[in-house]
């Protein structure tokens, strides 16, 4: 190890005390913790603590059918679980050089939007209640809540869809989905001016936002953050630009950037975000009907389906970050080995410890929420 | 600065530095590099200093118990290039021991201490090896090959019969799906005796 990578072993003096922030505390994201040593209410030390919602899925998709781990994946990460499932597909179908018919990517294209909407819409709710704002909160999860019954009316699920398979989706859009999407979309949009008032340009949240959590564009490279905290610190990364997939190379769509790095960046970036996804789902609105054709590629009979032996790495941008999978075939019936690379594992171990140290115990909640960190991807 | 319509010759110009690096072109933007385990780090060096590979996206683990060995995946990736690489590595099982990379990339900290706790390669330099999912686990490391969860738990918890009041009334009326103890999935086949006692 070299030097300046070495710390000394602290001893805490009198005046510090440790608290246990979370698994079971209100301003913690999931069932996560945080070991926070404070002096005053200024906290010196910070050890995170995860495994709360280790359900072990690398170690049950082993054991279980390639189609089987369908309904597996989605409940890895909890608010934003249409990537996952995406994810999946897309390695089983590199694994076995499956083309997925272009309707059937649009559809996927059309699910992981809707999913980023949502997943945004609660962390904003959950960012307000951290600053003592429990109304964008309520709003948040409401209105995250009209995309939900469109997930209901697509797929059959609300917040599970489990609407891919390897190949393509399940089913297609049922009729007159497209005029409510639109119309939901519609509501969307006329949301966000009250959106601005209540929460992205009221000064209770601002003061609180502004200058907590920074990270510089240096730092957040070093420590391999991704997705809009990484795009806040300026630099205008994302996944479905760079390292295209499905179709996003055909959309038209801006990747928003901040430039300070901070909570209120963050939060300004996610806010962009919300209507780069409106304006893809316009998009896919008024493409989607021309696009004729299956919604997916034949495969074999899927419980005796052996694919073929190799591995797939499949990169997506969830709403996170970079969500990436490793996947690798034997040749066998079961997957071999699958290992998930959820973005919040980088900022909600790391990064978190080195941000909260040095803030104040009010801040911890905000910083963590700010960053979007997601628990059940970390322990998986 | 870079030469943006040939990475991939940039590249390989920096791979053909490393000694007895075999490299597979698997897509526009993949490119696999198979590497002996003491000239990886160096491979990585090389790669973050020389052609940006800044970003460690992954480090995933492979138990191959067949070949004794285990296969260590470092996926890089560069934001100039837009080029993904991934180096493949394999060390020996056992003592399943390699070389912390944290001081390259720090994201490396978090990857290795999970598969130090999965499947017990311990990393030599790295900041903090202790426990951080699997806190309370005493056992062996859960994602090697040979762990077989259906015995460990067989071996290491009893078994409920689960017939509660109600259950048995509804059998009686001849409703509820009645699968006994020894047909369920996770059945006691191997326990002598297996029974209805709770």
């Amino acid at each position: 190890m070299r030097a300046e990578n070495y710390e000394a072993r602290r001893h805490p003096p009198s005046h510090e005390f440790e608290i246990n922030f979370g698994p079971n505390h209100p301003g913690i994201e999931g069932n996560y913790a945080l070991k926070v040593t404070v002096h005053g209410d200024q906290i010196v030390a910070a050890r995170a603590d995860g495994g709360y919602l280790h359900r072990g899925f690398e170690k049950l998709m082993e054991q279980r059918l390639w189609i089987q781990n369908i309904a597996l994946v989605p409940r890895i990460c909890v608010p934003d679980p249409a990537p996952m499932e995406v994810a999946y597909s897309m390695a089983v179908e590199q694994l076995c050089g499956l083309d997925v018919p272009a309707r059937a990517q649009w559809l996927r294209v059309l699910q992981l939007e809707l999913s980023r909407l949502a997943a945004h819409l609660f962390t904003f709710g959950g960012h307000a209640a951290t600053t003592g704002m429990y109304s964008p909160m309520f709003w948040g999860v409401a209105d995250r809540d009209q995309l939900l019954d469109l997930f209901e009316e697509l797929t059959g699920g609300r917040v599970y869809s489990i609407y891919n398979i390897p190949g393509g989706v399940r089913r297609d859009i049922p009729a007159g989905f497209l005029e409510r999407l639109s119309s939901t979309l519609d509501y969307l949009d006329s949301r966000l001016p009250d959106y601005d008032n209540l929460l992205f340009t009221n000064q209770v949240f601002v003061k609180r936002a502004k200058e907590t959590g920074a990270i510089t564009q240096a730092q957040a490279l070093e420590w391999g953050v991704t997705g809009p905290n990484l795009r806040a610190t300026g630099l205008g990364f994302d996944v479905r630009r760079d390292d295209p997939y499905l179709v996003y190379d055909e959309l038209d769509f801006d990747i928003p950037t901040e430039q300070p790095g901070d909570a209120w960046a963050r939060t300004l970036v996610r806010r962009s975000e919300l209507q780069q996804s409106v304006r893809i789902l316009r998009q896919v609105i008024d493409r989607l009907p021309g696009i004729e054709g299956p919604i997916r590629a034949p495969i074999p009979n899927p419980l005796a389906w052996k694919v073929p032996a190799g591995e797939a790495f499949v990169r997506i941008e969830s709403s996170k970050g970079e969500l990436s999978w490793y996947v690798v075939s034997d040749g066998g019936e079961k997957p071999y080995r699958v290992h998930i690379r959820g973005p919040s594992s980088m900022h909600a171990v790391q990064v978190l410890e080195h941000l909260v140290t040095g803030c104040r115990l009010e801040d911890v909640a905000q910083i963590m929420f700010s960053l979007d960190a997601c628990p059940p991807e970390v322990d998986r | 600065m870079t030469d943006t319509h040939l990475p991939v010759e940039r590249l390989s110009v920096i791979l053909g530095e490393v000694k007895e690096v075999k490299v597979t072109q698997r897509a526009t933007r993949r490119t696999r590099v198979d590497v002996a385990a003491d000239a990886l780090p160096a491979l990585l060096e090389l790669l973050k200093g020389r052609a940006g590979f800044v970003h460690l996206s992954a480090i995933s683990c492979v138990d191959w118990p067949d070949d004794g060995e285990f296969e260590l995946v470092y996926h890089l990736w560069s934001y100039e290039l837009n080029l993904l690489v991934s180096a493949h590595t394999r060390i020996a099982r056992d003592p399943g021991v390699y070389v912390s990379v944290y001081d390259i990339y720090h994201p490396a900290g978090f990857f290795e201490r999970d598969i130090h706790e999965m499947y017990g390669v311990y990393f030599e330099g790295a900041p903090d090896m202790q426990k951080f999912i699997l806190t309370e686990w005493d056992g062996p490391p859960p994602m090697r090959k040979e762990f077989d969860s259906e015995a460990w738990v067989n071996d290491h918890f009893d078994w409920q019969n689960y017939r509660p009041e109600w259950l048995i009334e509804l059998e009686q009326q001849g409703g509820g799906v009645v699968i006994p103890p020894d047909e369920q999935r996770f059945s006691r086949r191997d326990r002598k005796g297996s029974g209805d006692e709770s």
